[in-house]
């Protein structure tokens, strides 16, 4: 009977006796009581004879007086795949893909569109614009809209969905073709192709198109709601310095405008500017023609608010829509309360004691958390600073946009939520681009079929003064507080 | 030589016949001239008179006059002395009769006078004799055969020069060269007596005649001598480079200095010698440190009792051989610098500092991601045993609801992720082993044909009694499933590169033969083949997989994976130069759609690692040539160029400038092949320059392109750490974050960049960049081909193909052990390797060192040295594992 020493793993079993007058599968029932593997798993190994068979002849195999032998095998779980594999992203379909990307679909370009890929992803990103068309009837239209409108309206409620539901790039092909009958100035052609347009016309013309469609059909509410979104009403004193006579006079619209001259390095003095002008009419007192003032404050608001930038004005020289470089700067979260009137003023007081006491709140309690934070912090918190503010109405936001509650209460207080930004000289050539935040607080840069993640802090920068993509177009979201 | 000096002489007229009067006498300069001769010192003047009336004297009819006048000569140049810029002034006014004196000897008669006279001649011929007559040696010859250190240095050197050119017009005209070889052996004593080495060696070289120098060496000179002679080696042409290093061999054992001698023993692929080293050596502790060296060269090498006669002492040494306590080492490495904590892929990709482009929304599993994840977990845990995603404890992984990571991977993937815990437990055959084994016996084929290639993967390098990868291994090779057989079979290839064991060769040859096997297990049956028989020349094996080749049908001939065939043939002859010859014949006889691959292939790998210029400009003028479209031989030649080019570090910096041209000018297939040959030539060396073109060229409009570009950044960085490259990397990956493939290749190279911690290096040179181990550049080379065609490959289900990058895989340490062969740490220095050839006196090996205690990493091209006399080292290049003994000289300072 001879000794072998065994190796096992790191273990050695020195002297373990080979009872040769046996088959080898008793000895690998000893080994089984001294290491713990069963029999049927374990590999034995002897130089030169590959593996121990159960069958073999321990005379054959010549086992010589301490020899060495290894073992290998483990009393282990032998490793079952889970029930439920893993689904991988590469399997899902696309829509499910979307999902998991984080973002919707690009646009592809298909000559000369960008003014329109971009309005577009940036009109996708409010979400009550969305479920709008999603109930709007496929065949019942209201007896007022014509045949054009009311295709445009379905493309555009079918190329929102077709957005969801891809991760690879969508041809706006459909829409392009209704938008084109529709307005036929986009059909413009320049040398054999289309000619690049204007991104504030077509942003005006398409939400003028969705506000005729989306109205409410039973008329006996006034319901409209486009205008309930973008609607800005405004409420205007038009004065007379000549002839002292003043007139007040209520207009709705879809943008306010930052007027840029030189004096505007900042958004909120444009908007102011744009809110007075001047203007030349018929005085019925003075028998001719005099120079009017008018002043306009924002009596409603809505609960996105548009915001154009107007950088382009009609140069005769060069017979061209030039435009203007002008840095002015937007901030990311936007307080409009003085420019509205005030008995809206009134109205907004209230909600914004309240928002102003929750943010006290939420810094109060970071604080609690952060014990160490130094009163330098504790200032800077209370004073709401912006980045952080935004970061947590980011996060709010998508719970209280979709529940459409009375008791939401706007506060005066926006967010910005997406850029249209134009690179180049003049409106009609250089490239839009669309910057829109998505549900998830990221940016995303739309440059047509192409989506690219951007930092937030990189959007402020869009704000000209330079050749880079400069703001055009912003659009911001209420910042609302349940009452 | 002083022009203004010629023009003083009065009568010159035969030494401006003789034409070594340069400057044009011109006669408004005579007066100057003039009136500087009455400048002459007092001294000089004497001088001067005394050696004109020599020469007069000379020439006199009495011959006791004569003698006189020739010995006084004689004496005054020997004893002038004289600054290497100027000319001793005997010399210098002696100039002037020197065609007087020759006129003169040829009238003599044959006399002793007349030998003196042209020993004289002989001197003199050394400032006047023009370019190309070689008068020195004629007068040399023609004089006494006194010594001839006696006229100086410089006379010496000058001489040397005159016989390698008389030498060689000898030989073409056939005269005998007697007289001249006893004249070199002369200057060969005085050379090396001087310390003049380099001169004495370049001297027999061009004589062709080094067989003289063992006369010569002795314990002062044999040193510099050998080191000269093994770094001239590299730039002979062949057979001459073998003679050189035949003779530093000789001389090294000669005077016992064994661990060079096995070196060059082991450059030159001699096993013999090997063997003559071990018996020659009576020291168990030097044997020891021998056997450290061939475990890293990783040649499998049987002791037998003539070589160790005690059995247990041989059992010791074969131990080391074997590679058994390679992981224990690596661990000591690893536990010093304090990295054995696992390392997650997040921990390498660190997502964190790429604000904005974070992953989105991670909650679905992408297979190509988490197959990343699973290459990038197996690099950067290579060797330690434990990692965050495949040797988590059982309880924690099935517990928590991530489950078990093996099964977030899909199909082909499991394979990569079983085999990923070979590669956790590299080099640890008993835990590995224990951890494949429950994964044998998966219902599922992939996970087990995982498990097989683990196993070889752990078994890479590593020898064992008991053949545990064969034994394991050998019952799956006829399987159904071709998977599982390819894993089988990779896995014997890997576990047994270099070994040219029989028996893998008996299972796997029929394989090739086999009908019915798929293509894919063709080709992976003649890379494993390749890899086992490494640089053999095996003929049986060379002729199995040209059958495999020819028996092809034409569409198989077109798959991607149809490369891997000439690949495994082309392994067989790697740096085996000529010997490639007569298969290179056969392969022309190959179907035309794969013959000038093949052709590319053999050649690229004969010549590897030779450094073979005439090779190098062969694969650039292949790559010249502009191709109809579906050829694709010339990746495969711009691998050559880097391939052959790797040898030594002046050609490699010239193939990457020729690289750069190929870039500029070459086509798509030529430029997707060049990343991929920068990164062999620089493998885990991150040159800057290099670096900078990679990251231009992962940029590139083309996808694969900028694939090779990525991958090579990997590789060029691999083991490392390197900052750059891993920032690099990281911008690339969000530049890259949507297109899958490449975020797959970035990956990748992160994991490379990272492998084992940056403990580890892939370079397949070492030794101080004297050897290259064959199996390691095989396991590149392997790499890269699998690189040329990455869509069908590596992003197709071949991508367990990267784990041949196992066998570079070695530690970048310097272990340190004592006599009984535990752990030491001693103080070393570590700088940057100095080049010493040729420099006189004792120069310093390293600049900017470092000092620190073993054990220690060393990075490319750094050289280490002890710190302290308490030990002698018993290898002279620190390098992996080394010996220390204890120095008895040394006195503890008090």
């Amino acid at each position: 009977m001879p000794t072998v020493s065994v190796k096992w793993q790191k273990e050695l079993y020195p002297a373990v006796e080979i009872d040769t007058t046996q088959p080898p599968y008793v000895f690998k029932c000893q080994l089984y009581d001294l290491t713990g593997v069963p029999p049927e798993r374990q590999k034995i190994m002897m130089k030169g004879h590959g593996l121990l068979k159960d069958d073999s002849d321990w005379s054959k195999l010549g086992v010589k007086e301490g020899q060495k032998i290894m073992m290998m095998g483990t009393a282990d779980e032998i490793v079952k795949a889970p029930e439920k594999g893993p689904v991988f992203m590469e399997d899902l379909p696309e829509e499910e893909q979307a999902v998991a990307v984080g973002h919707s679909a690009g646009l592809f370009n298909l000559g000369n569109t960008c003014y329109m890929n971009s309005t577009m992803q940036c009109l996708h990103s409010v979400p009550e614009l969305k479920s709008a068309l999603i109930d709007y009837p496929q065949a019942g239209r209201s007896g007022d809209l014509d045949q054009s409108s009311h295709l445009l309206t379905v493309a555009t409620r079918d190329l929102f969905s077709e957005l969801d539901k891809n991760v690879k790039p969508v041809a706006p092909m459909q829409f392009w073709m209704v938008l084109r009958k529709k307005y036929p100035q986009f059909g413009q052609l320049h040398n054999g192709s289309f000619m690049q347009q204007d991104a504030e016309e077509c942003w005006t013309q398409i939400l003028y198109t969705l506000s005729q469609a989306l109205r409410s059909p039973n008329s006996s509410v006034n319901h409209d709601t486009v205008k309930e979104l973008f609607g800005i009403d405004l409420v205007s004193r038009v004065h007379c310095a000549e002839s002292g006579e003043d007139s007040s006079e209520t207009e709705s619209i879809y943008a306010l405008k930052c007027h840029i001259s030189h004096e505007v390095n900042h958004l909120h003095e444009g908007l102011k500017h744009g809110l007075k002008s001047e203007l030349e009419k018929a005085s019925p007192s003075l028998g001719r023609s005099a120079v009017y003032v008018k002043d306009s404050r924002i009596n409603g608001l809505p609960k996105y608010l548009t915001i154009q930038f107007v950088r382009f004005f009609w140069k005769r020289e060069s017979n061209q829509k030039a435009k203007i470089l002008r840095k002015v700067d937007y901030p990311l979260e936007l307080d409009i309360f003085d420019l509205c009137s005030d008995d809206l003023r009134k109205k907004l007081e209230a909600p914004r004691q309240k928002l102003r006491d929750e943010d006290g709140r939420k810094a109060g309690l970071k604080l609690k958390e952060k014990k160490s934070a130094s009163v330098d912090n504790d200032v800077k918190m209370s004073d709401a600073e912006p980045s952080n503010a935004s970061e947590e109405s980011s996060k709010a936001t998508p719970v209280e946009g979709l529940a459409s509650d009375k008791n939401e209460q706007l506060t005066g207080v926006y967010d910005l939520v997406a850029v249209l930004t134009h690179k180049g000289r003049s409106a009609d050539s250089g490239h839009y681009v669309a910057w829109v935040k998505q549900e998830n607080g990221k940016w995303i840069q739309f440059d047509d079929d192409n989506p690219i993640p951007q930092k937030e802090e990189d959007i402020t920068k869009l704000s000209g003064g330079g050749d880079w993509h400069m703001a055009y177009i912003c659009m911001y979201k209420a910042r609302t507080i349940a009452m | 030589m002083d022009p203004e000096q010629n023009n003083n002489v009065k009568n010159n007229g035969a030494a401006a016949a003789n034409g070594s009067v340069k400057a044009p006498t011109k006669d408004p300069k005579n007066k100057k001239d003039d009136k500087k001769d009455e400048d002459l010192s007092e001294e000089d003047l004497e001088l001067k008179q005394q050696l004109e009336l020599y020469v007069e004297r000379v020439q006199d009819v009495d011959q006791s006059l004569q003698k006189v006048a020739l010995e006084s000569m004689r004496q005054e140049i020997r004893t002038s002395t004289s600054s290497m810029t100027s000319v001793p002034k005997p010399l210098k006014f002696l100039r002037p009769h020197y065609g007087t004196l020759k006129s003169f000897y040829e009238t003599m008669p044959e006399s002793d006078m007349k030998k003196l006279l042209a020993d004289i001649l002989s001197v003199l011929a050394l400032t006047m004799s023009a370019e190309g007559e070689r008068e020195s040696l004629k007068y040399r010859l023609l004089g006494s055969e006194g010594d001839i250190g006696s006229w100086g240095h410089e006379y010496v050197r000058n001489l040397a020069g005159e016989i390698a050119q008389e030498y060689s017009k000898r030989v073409n005209e056939e005269s005998p060269v007697n007289e001249i070889i006893e004249l070199v052996e002369q200057i060969v004593a005085f050379h090396m007596k001087h310390n003049a080495e380099p001169e004495a060696v370049d001297l027999l070289m061009e004589v062709e005649y080094l067989d003289l120098l063992a006369k010569h060496v002795d314990k002062a000179n044999y040193r510099r001598t050998c080191l000269y002679l093994t770094s001239s080696a590299r730039y002979l042409a062949g057979p001459d480079d073998i003679s050189v290093l035949e003779i530093a061999y000789a001389i090294y054992t000669k005077f016992e200095e064994y661990p060079r001698a096995l070196q060059i023993a082991l450059y030159l692929d001699n096993m013999q010698h090997v063997k003559q080293i071990f018996t020659s050596c009576p020291d168990l502790l030097r044997k020891k440190q021998f056997c450290y060296i061939l475990a890293r060269q990783g040649v499998s090498f049987e002791l037998d009792e003539e070589m160790c006669s005690d059995d247990e002492d041989r059992e010791v040494l074969q131990e080391i051989i074997n590679n058994t306590k390679l992981s224990e080492g690596f661990l000591t490495l690893a536990r010093d610098i304090e990295v054995m904590e696992p390392k997650s892929p997040e921990d390498i990709y660190k997502a964190h500092l790429l604000d904005g482009r974070a992953s989105a929304g991670a909650s679905v599993d992408s297979a190509r991601q988490n197959l990343a994840a699973t290459f990038v977990n197996a690099f950067v845990n290579a060797g330690f045993g434990q990692d965050k995603l495949m040797t988590v404890p059982a309880e924690a992984a099935s517990g928590g609801s991530s489950g078990n990571w093996l099964f977030k991977n899909k199909e082909h993937g499991k394979a990569s992720a079983a085999a990923s815990l070979g590669m956790i437990d590299l080099w640890d055959v008993d835990a590995g082993l224990a951890q494949l084994d429950k994964y044998f016996h998966s219902n599922d084929n992939h996970v087990i044909s995982g498990a097989l290639l683990g196993v070889g993967i752990v078994n890479c390098g590593i020898r064992n009694d008991c053949d545990p990868a064969l034994a394991l291994l050998a019952d799956y090779l006829d399987k159904e499933d071709s998977s599982i057989r390819i894993g089988a079979i990779t896995g014997l290839g890997l576990a047994y590169a270099g070994t040219q064991n029989e028996q893998i060769r008996d299972k796997l040859t029929p394989i090739l033969g086999d009908p019915k096997a798929p293509l894919d297990v063709i080709a992976f049956t003649a890379v494993a083949l390749g890899l086992v028989y490494v640089g053999s020349c095996n003929e049986e094996v060379a002729q199995a997989i040209i059958f495999a080749l020819m028996d092809r049908s034409e569409s198989d001939l077109g798959e991607p994976l149809t490369r891997l065939l000439p690949l495994g043939l082309g392994l067989l002859y790697l740096g085996k130069q000529d010997s490639v010859e007569a298969t290179a014949e056969v392969s022309k006889t190959f179907n035309e759609k794969i013959r000038k691959y093949c052709d590319m292939t053999l050649l690229s790998c004969a010549y590897a690692g030779t450094g073979n210029v005439l090779k190098v400009q062969h694969f650039l003028g292949q790559c010249a040539q502009h191709l109809e479209k579906g050829e694709t031989f010339q990746g495969p030649a711009v691998l050559g160029i880097a391939m052959v080019a790797m040898a030594e570090e002046l050609g490699l910096d010239m193939a990457i400038r020729s690289l750069e041209h190929l870039l500029q000018y070459g086509e798509q297939n030529i430029r997707k092949a060049v990343p991929l040959a920068l990164g062999l030539l620089c493998v885990s060396n991150p040159k800057v320059h290099v670096m900078d073109t990679l990251s231009r060229l992962s940029h590139d409009a083309d996808t694969e392109v900028a694939m090779a570009a990525v991958i090579s950044l990997g590789l060029i960085g691999a083991g490392t750490n390197n900052a750059r490259i891993a920032g690099m990397l990281r911008n690339l990956s969000s530049y890259y974050y949507k297109e899958a493939s490449l975020l797959f290749c970035v990956r990748v190279a992160q994991g490379f960049v990272h492998m084992g911690k940056g403990l580890l290096t892939i370079a397949p040179y070492h030794s101080e960049r004297f050897l290259l181990s064959p199996t390691s550049l095989a396991g590149l080379v392997v790499l890269l081909h699998a690189c040329l065609d990455m869509k069908a490959i590596i992003l197709g289900k071949y991508h367990y193909v990267l784990y041949f990058v196992v066998l570079a895989m070695q530690p970048r340490m310097l272990l340190t052990v004592d006599e009984n062969l535990k752990p030491l740490s001693v103080p070393v220095r570590v700088g940057q390797a100095v080049d010493v050839v040729g420099q006189a006196g004792r120069p310093k090996t390293i600049t900017g060192f470092q000092t620190h205690s073993t054990p220690v990493l060393l990075a490319a091209g750094d050289r280490a040295e002890l710190a302290t006399e308490k030990y002698i080292p018993l290898s002279p290049i620190l390098e992996g594992f080394v010996i220390l003994k204890e120095n008895p000289d040394y006195r503890e300072e008090a």
